[in-house]
């Protein structure tokens, strides 16, 4: 079999792979489904990933305002999670700590350490690998 | 604008449907707005039922009702310590055993008073005296020689994420190794210490019964965190007052007009503005009313001339670095059940934007702890209020953040943002006479500090 026969069929097996995974659970299904979040990368906007999903809840949930938590969800997609970040773009500054990430084959992670310190508007960061290109996928959330 | 007490208790009552009833923090996912679309949305006045009108009450919003509602119940419940914000955690020193102990705390409160750990005999209470709310005074302290910094009251500094101005300790007792040891401060050491305590048998026999072993057989280190964790017990059980302003938020929170009425005006128009144009509460938030972290506010930080105060990075610098951190050896592991207390020593990283940061105070008993900063550059508290009137924003380094813009306030309403700051701390001279420590008292002491 010629090499890019072979990339070809086995891009095409990790996509039917991928298929399957979605139609037998839905993304982040595992997770509490009361606090949980489902952002889907469509493409659009700048840097955003496409066909890829993460989903994730905030724990302890609910979220608040300058409490030590973690994040544990699921990246769903081709795609490889690289960081979790968060800021708040009005206040031009982000976290006073930098997460850790443990990530599971399955696509499920946990990131710890993260601490939103004001109400208002964050910016949750995934920073995820698509196809050896670095894309961010964002989620804002207001904090009261 | 006035309103009479219905509309206020009508809007309360919709703030709790809603959910949200004394939550320091809510978040709608979605990144759309939130709970209160209509954020401009005024309580309506109503007549009262029964009543003489009482056109004590401003017309707070729903949304203002709601931050008003963050800053309390004050004290803290322990028992909420699962589902609300930091201040409500228990009263615990994280990575001490001992905190929480009456045996401990009893020991504890006893050697925060004695000057005979220090070899030039200063104590703990030389800089953080009972009758001044656990602060002293001065703009910078003086142990054995002058320090660079002001001392900060220790009234629920339990509560506290990081200790010191620079949080460059992450707990009570690691906090309070620095000063033990400091040249400037108690000049002490792990010997003298021991020394010291074997000298006064009641002190060596209080030791055996609190860790179970002889003092004389520990090793000096053991002693020096030892001593740092009994001290902290008792420091952990010090927390403030209720003041004017809970009074005022409980009786929000209950719907009883006649007592909402009872706080000054001039004091409601200062609490409107510091939840609302004058945004303290972003990091002044939460029943402690500050969110625990650290913030440049443009202050003047030369400690001399050609001397710099790095504040914050240097302290991220110091607690990597500290032999006494959560990640330590003599760190205690949390209780069953609680959550990993060194999360926040694990993760936190020094940017170059921590230059010039210091802790964001809590505002309990501010009125009796001036003068204010790090380093007491502000003797009043109207000198703090026209500081942010003001606002330098070229004194800000790196970008500064953009929740600062100088509030530009008028006379009066600076005038009643002093009113509402007094109101944040209980009123009275009295207490300091009851606080005065008496070693041969010690229950009298603690039941009083621990009000």
């Amino acid at each position: 079999m010629k090499p890019g026969l072979a990339a070809a069929v086995l891009a095409l097996l990790a996509a039917l792979l991928t298929s399957v995974q979605a139609i037998a659970a839905p993304c982040g299904e595992q997770l509490p489904p009361a606090h949980r979040v489902l952002v889907e990368g469509n493409g659009q906007g700048r840097g955003e990933p496409a066909g890829v999903t993460v989903a994730f809840v905030p724990d302890p949930a609910p979220w608040t305002v300058s409490r030590h938590f973690a994040l544990r969800g699921q990246l769903c997609g081709a795609g490889r999670l690289l960081r979790v970040d968060a800021d708040m773009p009005a206040h031009r500054h982000g976290m006073n700590y930098r997460p850790t990430l443990s990530l599971q084959p399955d696509g499920h992670f946990v990131a710890q350490g993260l601490l939103l310190h004001m109400p208002g508007r964050w910016r949750l960061r995934f920073e995820i690998e698509v196809g050896g290109r670095r894309h961010w996928l964002d989620h804002s959330i207001d904090l009261k | 604008m006035l309103v009479r007490w219905r509309g206020v208790h009508q809007a309360l009552r919709l703030v709790v449907r809603l959910g949200w009833l004394g939550l320091a923090g809510l978040l709608v996912p979605g990144g759309g707005s939130l709970a209160f679309p209509a954020q401009a949305q005024m309580v309506h006045a109503a007549p009262s039922a029964g009543t003489s009108s009482s056109p004590g009450v401003l017309a707070f919003s729903t949304v203002e009702i709601g931050r008003i509602l963050s800053h309390g119940p004050w004290p803290p419940a322990p028992a909420d310590a699962a589902a609300h914000a930091p201040a409500h955690a228990p009263a615990r020193d994280p990575g001490n055993a001992l905190s929480g102990q009456p045996q401990a705390v009893a020991l504890g409160q006893r050697l925060f008073f004695e000057r005979r750990l220090s070899p030039a005999g200063v104590s703990c209470a030389h800089c953080h005296r009972p009758e001044q709310d656990f602060a002293d005074g001065l703009a910078r302290s003086r142990g054995v020689a002058e320090l660079d910094r002001n001392a900060p009251s220790l009234l629920n500094a339990v509560h506290e994420r990081w200790q010191g101005w620079d949080g460059a300790a992450d707990s009570l007792w690691s906090q309070a190794i620095r000063p033990l040891l400091d040249p400037r401060e108690m000049a002490s050491s792990p010997e003298h210490l021991q020394a010291q305590m074997l000298r006064q048998p009641a002190l060596a026999a209080a030791w055996r019964r609190v860790f179970g072993r002889e003092l004389r057989r520990e090793e000096p280190q053991a002693v020096l965190v030892g001593t740092a964790k009994l001290v902290s017990a008792y420091v952990a059980t010090l927390v403030s007052p209720r003041t004017p302003f809970d009074e005022f938020r409980d009786a929000l929170a209950r719907g009883d007009q006649v007592a909402a009425a009872r706080y000054p005006l001039a004091a409601q128009r200062g609490l409107q503005l510091f939840i609302g144009r004058g945004n303290c509460q972003l990091c002044h938030g939460g029943p402690r009313f500050t969110h625990g972290e650290f913030a440049d506010i443009g202050l003047r930080f030369f400690v001399r001339p050609g001397v710099v105060d790095a504040g914050r990075f240097g302290g991220i610098e110091a607690l990597k670095a500290s032999p006494y951190n959560l990640l330590s050896r003599w760190a205690d592991p949390a209780p069953p059940g609680q959550p990993d207390e060194a999360v926040k020593t694990r993760h936190v990283e020094a940017s170059h934007r921590h230059f010039g940061e210091f802790k964001v105070p809590g505002l309990r008993q501010v009125a009796r702890t001036a003068p204010y900063m790090h380093d007491g550059q502000l003797a009043t508290l109207e000198a703090v209020v026209r500081h942010y009137s003001e606002l330098n924003l070229e004194r800000l380094h790196a970008d500064g953040e953009q929740v600062l813009s100088p509030l530009r306030l008028s006379p009066h309403e600076a005038q009643d943002l002093v009113a509402f700051l007094h109101t944040l701390t209980a009123p009275g001279p009295a207490r300091s006479k009851v606080l005065q420590p008496k070693a041969q008292q010690p229950k009298n002491l603690n039941r009083v500090a621990t009000r």
